[in-house]
């Protein structure tokens, strides 16, 4: 995938070393010319914006029409504060929040489980019933608010149920409900996938839950976006831009032959399937990296999958900075970093950004390390004119050579993949793993061996004593930990156990019989199942039942 | 030293980023030492019996995702329970006031990201090397 050590020059100036090359290995020349994008036909490889092949942005008119949405991320402690936060920023002139899940919530296992010990309500808000859903929407109609809930099956078949449920109770339509329903079955967690996804549900199950999600919103729910990879916590292992490239859409089109599969319909259910994509520190190469992806998607899409709904060849995606980039030493220098990798997203064609605060190497953000977040790319939206003309880089001898290796180097990738028998596959023998552990142990050697410069790391360090004080987020764990579990104590004691147990039985019957599980889970939610007793009867009926604590 | 030493890394609790504690497990071996990676969510109460059952010379742990203090007040506890007298070295997101109390809770050292893979080692050998000198 990288290029060999040979063909990158090294030249010496003023006592530095510089290496020409990109972050994922491709040589850059002296300087670019006509020649470098010969071949290249405007009408056929770019194209208009909002029409195929897509190269030049998703939309006609694009950010003249909308500036990308400025997402605020949120969530914490109990449903309830979160609320009252949103309401907050709401109020404020936000209107799109991703709301983060605490980890235990996220494996599928309630506030008051011995697991959740500790974890309640500390990386993000603690969802264990339909009420904790209604108390995240109060005050608001799910056709009035954006939502992008990070979580991924099982557990997003829960809160998909819930929001439908939540829709019904305030008498709206569920084809009028709006927000992002996060489903990617592999990468929403932060690290490694194999062991991540596979120690406390089956994978395949996992996938058919997907599938069911898939379903249920492309026929039920035509306003929400559902989305596909994961790219982000991808990336955030360690992969380069192309490696990023090449899992992001090899996933996804493994996806999407399941869907097909399945029998659902390659013009109806991708119409508002989205991305999730980091913008890395390499500029230049990010924003190659967004337009190819963009323009080998829609050939894709038209010529393998023979989409013919131009709607479903449109590869629309959501951006946050890349956290991994950076530094715990000189944080307040990472606002600068975040800085141009919005930009970055920018030049790419984003529809949405959110950037990393300051803080992550000290802890989680605090509400000021948020506002400078946002702030930075009001800046970036409001002051510096990037928004003025449509994709202004096109044209560049350089960004178009880049763009057109980007795009050979992912769909040779693509291919190499589909010829290990796709991405579900490759990640099930361990071969994503792989990979990923390689990117790790390369990106540490850069560092220690200078290759790759890191500001504030391995130069231009200060001692420790000249560093600036770091505010830090003040985590309540314990005091929303015993909350949580007298509440779900109340909310248990209060139902009609008959009608409970009738509930869950129903759901180990579904699950067997391969019905789609959304609406026999909402049926659960009704007679108040919790989503960790959701979640543990369907594993159940897979023959799990084992505690897997 | 005449044995090659030996090392547990583990990551305990629901948190799952394991870059920095897998590059590290990586740099470790390569560094010489043997290396005995249990992967991600394990209970603080497996951690402290594979210890003992492999015989290890000092445990590795790391947090990233804020459950650094009470997931190491529950391994510390384990330890203490089983009467297993190891060091311990502590990597990831750790504020500065909580490496702090973790250090004063019996923690051989703190490793904030960033830090360079020789400092690690530096850092590793230290704590060995203190402990087996108590």
């Amino acid at each position: 995938m990288a290029s060999q050590p040979s063909a990158v020059q090294t030249a010496t100036r003023d006592a530095e070393t510089q290496l020409f090359e990109t972050n994922a290995g491709i040589p850059v020349q002296e300087l670019y010319s006509e020649a470098d994008i010969q071949g290249l036909e405007p009408g056929r490889d770019l194209g208009q914006p909002g029409a195929f092949p897509f190269t030049r942005g998703p939309y006609a008119g694009m950010y003249r029409t909308r500036i990308w949405t400025r997402r605020f991320q949120v969530g914490f402690g109990s449903p309830q504060e979160t609320n009252q936060r949103i309401r907050y920023l709401h109020a404020n002139g936000a209107n799109g929040f991703v709301i983060t899940i605490d980890l235990p919530t996220s494996y599928g296992f309630d506030s008051d489980d011995a697991i959740a010990d500790g974890e309640v309500g500390v990386t993000g808000v603690a969802i264990s019933t339909l009420d904790d859903m209604a108390a995240l929407y109060d005050g608001f109609g799910p056709d009035q608010v954006s939502y992008a809930l990070s979580i991924r099956p099982p557990i997003s078949s829960v809160t998909l149920a819930m929001l439908a449920c939540v829709a019904e109770d305030k008498g709206v339509p569920l084809e009028k409900v709006i927000g992002t329903q996060q489903n990617d079955p592999f990468y929403q967690m932060s690290g490694g996938p194999l062991q991540t996804i596979t120690k406390f549900f089956p994978l395949e199950g996992t996938l058919r839950l997907c599938l069911d999600n898939i379903e249920f919103i492309s026929t039920r729910m035509p306003r929400l976006n559902w989305m596909v990879t994961n790219g982000y916590n991808l990336r955030e292992t360690g992969v380069n831009a192309i490696e990023d490239g090449i899992f992001t859409l090899g996933h996804a089109f493994d996806i999407y032959r399941m869907a097909v599969a399945r029998g659902l319909d390659i013009n109806t259910f991708p119409r508002k399937a989205s991305f999730f994509l980091s913008a890395s520190i390499d500029f230049f190469e990010e924003i190659a990296k967004f337009r190819a992806m963009r323009r080998l998607y829609a050939r894709v899409m038209r010529d393998q999958f023979g989409a013919t709904n131009p709607e479903c060849w449109r590869l629309r995606f959501s951006v946050q900075t890349a956290g991994n980039t950076l530094t715990t030493q000189q944080p307040e220098v990472n606002i600068v970093r975040a800085a141009y990798e919005a930009m970055a997203a920018a030049f790419g064609g984003a529809q949405s950004v959110h950037l990393c605060s300051y803080d992550e190497g000290h802890g989680l953000p605090t509400e000021e390390s948020s506002r400078i977040a946002l702030r930075t790319q009001q800046v970036l939206a409001y002051e510096t004119g990037v928004t003025r003309t449509i994709d202004p880089l096109a044209g560049s001898y350089y960004v178009e050579a880049l763009t057109n290796r980007m795009e050979a180097e992912i769909r040779k990738g693509i291919d190499d993949v589909g010829a290990r028998g796709g991405m579900a596959r490759a990640i099930k023998d361990g071969w994503l793993e792989s990979q990923i552990n390689t990117a790790r142990y390369r990106n540490q050697d850069k560092i220690d061996n200078n290759e790759r410069t890191l500001v504030g790391v391995n130069r231009f360090t200060i001692p420790r004593e000249q560093e600036i004080p770091v505010k830090v987020h003040k985590l309540r764990a314990d005091e929303w930990g015993a909350a949580r579990t007298e509440y779900l104590r109340n909310y248990r004691a209060s139902r009609d156990e008959p009608r409970w147990s009738d509930a869950v039985t129903r759901l180990e019957q579904a699950w067997r019989s391969g019905q789609n599980m959304v609406p026999v889970i909402m049926d659960a939610l009704r007679n108040r199942a919790t989503m960790g007793e959701i979640n543990e009867a369907m594993r159940r009926a897979q023959g799990r039942a084992e505690a897997l604590r | 030293m005449s044995h090659k030493r030996r090392l547990l890394l583990a990551k305990t609790g629901l948190d799952c980023h394991d870059t920095g504690i897998v590059t590290v497990a990586q740099k470790l071996r390569d560094a010489g030492y043997e290396v005995i990676y249990l992967g991600l969510h394990n209970h603080p109460d497996e951690v402290v019996k594979a210890a003992i059952e492999e015989g290890v010379d000092g445990i590795g742990v790391s947090y990233l995702s804020g459950q650094h203090m009470p997931q190491m007040r529950k391994l510390l506890e384990a330890m203490r329970k089983a009467s297993v007298n190891l060091p311990i070295v502590c990597g990831g997101v750790i504020p500065q006031e909580d490496a702090t109390a973790l250090k004063s809770m019996g923690v051989a050292a703190v490793i904030a990201p960033g830090t360079m893979t020789a400092e690690i080692l530096s850092m590793v050998d230290q704590a060995l090397a203190s402990h087996a000198a108590r």
